[in-house]
């Protein structure tokens, strides 16, 4: 067989095994997110990342994590506790209801902020999108792969 | 923070990478370079890509919408695009392959033959694809207005039945000035859109059982009055048309949506009983209804008639074997004479199955389970009934419909023509699937406004979530 009839031969193959290859890679990652959704029960369901606080409290940076209903405010009694100076004693409510994250203000001062824009009622949030909370910014992730 | 960055932060757009789909992207140009070799490679007696401008348009518009993807930032399905990128580009292969001058048409004065004109097609599918995925952000104008749809649908149909050409022994195509399309191809969508709304109103009602008709339990009559008279006049419109593989795709996609809204086992026994009847009647009344059937249990009776095409379609799996004879290796065409009618449309999974073998048309089946697998997680995630039902619709328009076809080339049942989605040659068929895969994209985004509150009566409502919670007691809390 000379190197031409070899390569085309190989050229040939190669096409069909892309392909398969494309449908494994994708056969993977459902296979993860599968597995994923199956044994994410009781495990935290995302976290919230600090991007920035102007008073360093809590440090950028910090990984918070979160459960399926999250209080959030200054007072010592929330499940989240921030305490900066433009953070109100119960400031906002964060809860995962069925499938999606949903923000909603409890009556702050300063208001809470979702990608820039005032939160007024319950607004639906994905991993991602980015709150403002008194004086920290914080981002929406998935939680961390284990 | 650049300055580009920060105009579009200011117009609200947040771009957002999409890995996943950047990287299986990547495969399907790897993938799709490497077939265009072997095409080139073979045909030219030397190695090497040969004349690739329609394979580098294609990639190229392939990366043009994926960036747009990213600068809009939407959290769309990452998969689908990739896949139907993926079937897109296996067919303008394919038509590369094809014997060129099977069509000619000129388009803004350049006469185009196959593969161009198929490119041609591919792109404006994906402008559409692009532009639905990206800007239909509210599924309102298609909830509010389905009686609106329905009814331009048959009026659509309508003109092609006063007005049509007749193409292969079936009248389908309509010609509008220069253009000219299938409305056929476009009305299966409506058709979802319209059920989907109907179901979604009136699940509740129909899950319940009130009337029976022998042992049969049926929903109270008047609700299933407006949907069965909008399914039949399609389906009678299509039948006189002669298209039966539009009315099958119809039949089934109706009988799915029905089940998938109720849960109730006992419709689909029904339809399927009312199938074989129907099918009884069709076989007696129309003689081009018996020779698919004869033609399908006997191909030999005719071999150089009715049974020609489907004869050669065997042979052509016979040269392919498992690994195929490789692309440009095959026999489409006998000199000039196409050995398999219609080679480019209805046949082209046979013209794949050849060149790329057992292997590659299996391959090719994985990619439309894979849009099924997709298409069927974005309804099982979607927020409500209505998008839950038009996933599911959409999602089956184009499984179901590739089922038919390549069950039809493969003798598995009865051939009736239609277009295998994605994959076979024409505008009409390319430009409303890539509606579909768009507005499934759509509805895979979890940034579009939220569905508006339900403007139904209180009663039907509060039955509408207690059947989605338990469907059993909804029969207890009607009667």
């Amino acid at each position: 067989m000379d190197v031409f009839t070899l390569s085309l031969w190989l050229l040939r193959i190669g096409f069909v095994v892309l392909i398969y290859v494309f449908l494994f890679m994708v056969a993977r990652a459902l296979w993860h997110d599968l597995r994923a959704g199956v044994s994410g029960a009781g495990r935290p369901l995302g976290r919230l990342v600090v991007i920035a606080a102007q008073e360093g409290r809590p440090a950028a940076g910090t990984s918070l994590q979160l459960d399926a209903i999250n209080s959030i405010g200054r007072d010592v009694n929330n499940s989240i506790v921030i305490d900066d100076t433009f953070v109100s004693a119960d400031h906002a409510m964060l809860t995962f209801r069925g499938r999606a994250w949903y923000i909603e203000d409890r009556g702050s001062t300063n208001g809470t902020y979702l990608n820039g824009q005032r939160v007024d009622g319950l607004l639906p949030l994905g991993y991602g999108d980015e709150l403002q909370i008194g004086q920290v910014r914080l981002r929406l992730e998935r939680p961390r792969p284990e | 923070m650049t300055s580009a960055a920060r105009v579009l932060y200011s117009a609200g757009i947040r771009p957002r990478f999409r890995w996943r789909e950047f990287g299986l992207l990547a495969v399907v140009a790897l993938a799709l370079v490497t077939g265009w070799a072997s095409l080139s490679s073979f045909r030219a007696g030397e190695l090497g890509l040969g004349d690739a401008g329609l394979l580098a348009t294609y990639l190229a518009f392939l990366f043009a919408i994926h960036v747009a993807f990213v600068i809009t930032g939407r959290r769309m399905d990452q998969v689908l695009f990739p896949t139907a990128a993926m079937l897109a580009g296996i067919s303008l292969l394919l038509m590369q392959r094809l014997p060129p001058d099977l069509v000619q048409q000129s388009i803004a004065g350049r006469d185009l033959t196959l593969a161009p004109l198929q490119l041609v097609w591919i792109t404006l599918g994906l402008v559409i694809l692009a532009a639905s995925a990206i800007f239909v952000r509210s599924d309102g104008w298609l909830r509010r207005y389905k009686y609106s749809w329905a009814a331009a649908g048959i009026g659509l149909l309508l003109l092609v039945f006063l007005f049509g050409e007749v193409t292969g022994g079936a009248r389908l195509t309509l010609t509008l000035g220069p253009l000219s399309g299938q409305p056929s191809e476009l009305l299966k969508v409506i058709l979802v859109v319209f059920l989907a709304g109907y179901l979604a109103e009136n699940r509740a009602v129909l899950a319940a059982n009130s009337t029976k008709v022998g042992p049969i339990k049926l929903p109270p009559i008047p609700y299933l009055l407006p949907m069965l008279a909008m399914w039949g006049i399609a389906l009678a419109i299509v039948i006189v048309q002669r298209d039966l593989g539009a009315a099958l795709l119809y039949f089934l996609v109706f009988l799915a949506l029905l089940y998938v809204a109720t849960r109730r086992a006992s419709y689909v026994v029904f339809g399927l009983l009312m199938f074989v009847v129907g099918g009884a009647v069709l076989y007696g009344l129309f003689p081009h209804v018996q020779d698919r059937v004869n033609i399908w249990i006997d191909p030999f009776s005719d071999p150089q008639g009715a049974g020609y095409q489907i004869i050669r379609a065997m042979y052509a799996y016979g040269r392919g074997g498992i690994l195929g004879t490789g692309l440009g290796a095959g026999l489409p065409q006998v000199g000039t004479v196409p050995s398999i009618p219609a080679i480019h449309t209805d046949f082209v999974f046979t013209a794949l199955a050849e060149e790329m073998g057992m292997l590659g048309a299996l391959a090719l089946l994985g990619l439309y389970a894979l849009i099924a697998q997709r298409g069927f997680r974005i309804a099982a995630t979607a927020a409500d009934d209505f998008r839950a039902l038009l996933a599911t619709g959409l999602t089956l328009v184009i499984v179901i419909q590739a089922a038919i076809i390549c069950g039809g080339n493969l003798r598995v049942v009865p051939l009736t023509g239609i277009t295998l989605p994605l994959i076979s040659y024409g505008g009409s068929s390319m430009l409303v699937n890539g509606a579909v895969i768009g507005l499934l994209l759509a509805l895979s985004d979890r940034g579009v406004e939220a569905p508006p509150p339900g403007a139904r009566p209180n009663v039907v409502r509060r039955l509408g979530r207690r059947a989605r919670g338990l469907s059993g007691r909804v029969e207890e809390a009607i009667s």
